[in-house]
């Protein structure tokens, strides 16, 4: 694949937007302790305020500061969305290329487990199990690995598949190259854009769960997190607290999956080449 | 298309949803009665009640003469009963299902309609100003989580302008009838509807749109022009009509989205279907409604998945010969 991924996003205006918003986001979840003025889990009695200077977004019902859950909320967001984005691409990635190399009953095997869990709604499944097991940010990032896999090895295969039939990997094959071999030196390298693109749309879904299972009270609650935060002010939406805690919350949430959408439609090309030019910079 | 593949892949995933449903409760440490039936339950057994459970359910034998046991309760339509609701649990999520029904296939319709109709229009004038336009406004829409889009309706429409109702999906206690139910009932479901159409308007269009922009490239598009048809029949009966296929495909995934969106949805609105039941079963640990809904959910949606994979042929006969 000659397609330079830089020279994608770059050359694409919402590319470039999404790729300063994530970078964004990397430092306020980087930078966390240095940016928020207070701890965010000191509770104090000073419940429910308005923004003032000391306090930018106000103190939630428990007298926790709002700006500095915001911070800390990004670290959390970002920690499940990267660890579970790793941990899928790497798992699409091995089941993937070895079934395209192996191929035979263990491919039929992999590619069938693959396309059943593609049809199995994961947000449901994630439902029940954490209603028994109320999963830790581990555990939580684990299971989103493990149920979120399969669509990036489905295209990593198919990849694959027209990538062993090239000439340098028939010529690495009559050295007596294994199949280990020809995945790492061969493969891999050349599927480096696609595993990209994988990896920021496993952040993109990880992220969005994560929210979506704090939002619904079944994520660990010692952790701030954003989907937390919106659930905590949405019970006093009756008072006008919305305003300074509901709707930063929601935005930062919003634009960090914002800018990971365009960051991978901008990447996309790469996956699909016959959309290449479909978009003016 | 009924392939030895399809029946294969939809066999792997009904017994994997079986089989997490029948093993979580009965691998949580402690007393299994209580990780089937909950807190709740075991308050409001009595010693005979719970003699007959464990031996209905034969938790005193081997897993694998417990699976027997829960096979065949199932197959007797038996879901278990909530002692929360007091009721069997079949019976507690028929209840609801109705509401959810109404909002999911509200919105998945829709959301797809509008967007197979935008994509046309906006792949057709690729790269112009309401081209770009409208790709950045709705991939950024498609950013919002449906639960925050909803929060946000909420509050505009509901609590500052108070156009729309804050909860529910009917006035309690208003003895309406006839035409004046049927409004009151689309009065509560509007802003419901509105936060998971925008939701999941993105989609849609995204496909439609990427698929416009290769389809145009076909020489049989020079043909229809050559031809001298107008504008709008090579838009919408040439490109469009092609350009709407992969959506039918992703219909069935999309189905899945708009569920679990709906979960989060009723929860904002407080409507009264199974998302809803669903949240009020986690906060009250009432395991028999959890399993019940992921069950009859996980299950409505591997159906449905499969009924568009049988009709997928009959739309796009190429398909036939791929296999």
């Amino acid at each position: 694949m000659h397609i330079d991924l830089k020279k994608e996003i770059k050359e694409s205006g919402p590319g470039k937007t999404g790729l300063t918003i994530l970078l964004l986001m990397i430092a306020v979840a980087l930078l966390a302790p240095l940016i928020a003025p207070y701890d965010p889990y000191q509770q104090s009695t000073a419940s429910l305020l308005p923004p003032s200077l000391n306090h930018w977004l106000g103190m939630n019902h428990v007298g926790q500061d709002i700006w500095s859950q915001l911070v800390y909320g990004a670290r959390t967001s970002l920690l499940v969305g990267f660890g579970v984005g790793i941990l899928s691409t790497l798992l699409g990635t091995v089941f993937g290329v070895s079934s395209a190399l192996v191929g035979g009953l263990y491919e039929k095997i992999i590619m069938r487990i693959v396309d059943a869990f593609i049809v199995i709604p994961m947000i449901i499944v994630i439902v029940l199990l954490s209603a028994y097991i109320r999963p830790g940010i581990t555990t939580l990032i684990l299971l989103l690995s493990l149920l979120s896999w399969q669509g990036g090895a489905r295209i990593i295969r198919a990849q694959t598949l027209s990538l062993k039939e090239r000439g340098h990997v028939a010529a690495a094959k009559s050295f007596g190259a294994n199949h280990f071999y020809i995945a790492w030196r061969h493969i891999v390298p050349d599927l480096g854009p696609l595993l990209l693109v994988d990896f920021i749309y496993g952040v993109r879904r990880a992220i969005f769960m994560e929210a979506g299972l704090a939002f619904l009270g079944i994520s660990d609650p010692s952790l701030v997190s954003w989907g937390m935060m919106m659930r905590d002010a949405l019970s006093f939406s009756y008072l006008n607290v919305w305003q300074w805690w509901l709707i930063p919350t929601g935005l930062a949430l919003s634009l960090t999956i914002i800018g990971l959408t365009f960051v991978g439609h901008a990447a996309e090309p790469v996956i699909e080449p016959r959309l290449r030019g479909a978009e003016i910079a | 298309m009924l392939s030895k593949r399809n029946v294969i892949t939809y066999a792997i995933a009904f017994v994997f949803i079986l089989l997490l449903n029948f093993l979580l409760p009965r691998m949580m440490p402690g007393d299994p009665l209580m990780a089937i039936y909950g807190n709740e339950a075991l308050i409001t057994m009595t010693p005979e009640l719970k003699a007959s459970l464990v031996e209905r359910f034969v938790l005193d034998e081997p897993l694998w003469q417990q699976l027997g046991a829960y096979f065949l309760a199932l197959f007797q339509g038996e879901l278990g009963y909530s002692y929360y609701y007091n009721a069997p649990v079949l019976s507690v999520i028929l209840g609801r299902l109705p509401w959810t029904l109404l909002l999911v296939g509200t919105s998945l319709v829709l959301s797809t309609m509008l967007g197979i109709v935008l994509g046309i229009e906006s792949g057709w004038r690729r790269g112009s100003r309401t081209d770009r336009t409208m790709l950045a406004g709705l991939m950024s829409l498609n950013g919002f989580p449906d639960f925050f889009l909803g929060m946000l309706l909420l509050i505009t429409f509901g609590v500052t302008l108070r156009i729309f109702p804050l909860a529910g999906a009917l006035t309690p206690y208003s003895g309406l009838s006839g035409l004046a139910l049927l409004l009151d009932v689309l009065w509560h479901l509007f802003l419901p509807v509105a936060a998971l159409t925008l939701a999941y308007l993105a989609s849609g269009y995204l496909l439609t749109r990427n698929t416009m922009i290769t389809v145009l490239k076909e020489p049989y598009m020079l043909t229809a022009r050559a031809k001298g048809l107008s504008q709008r029949v090579i838009k919408y009966r040439h490109a469009g009509r092609n350009s709407m296929l992969p959506v039918v495909t992703q219909t069935g995934i999309w189905l899945g989205r708009v569920v679990t969106g709906t979960l989060f949805v009723e929860l904002v609105f407080a409507y009264p279907g199974v998302g809803y039941l669903t949240y009020e079963a986690l906060l009250a640990r009432d395991y028999p409604i959890i399993q019940g809904v992921f069950l009859i959910v996980a299950v409505s949606v591997l159906l449905a998945n499969f009924l568009i994979d049988l009709s997928y042929p009959k739309l796009d006969p190429r398909v036939s010969y791929a296999y």
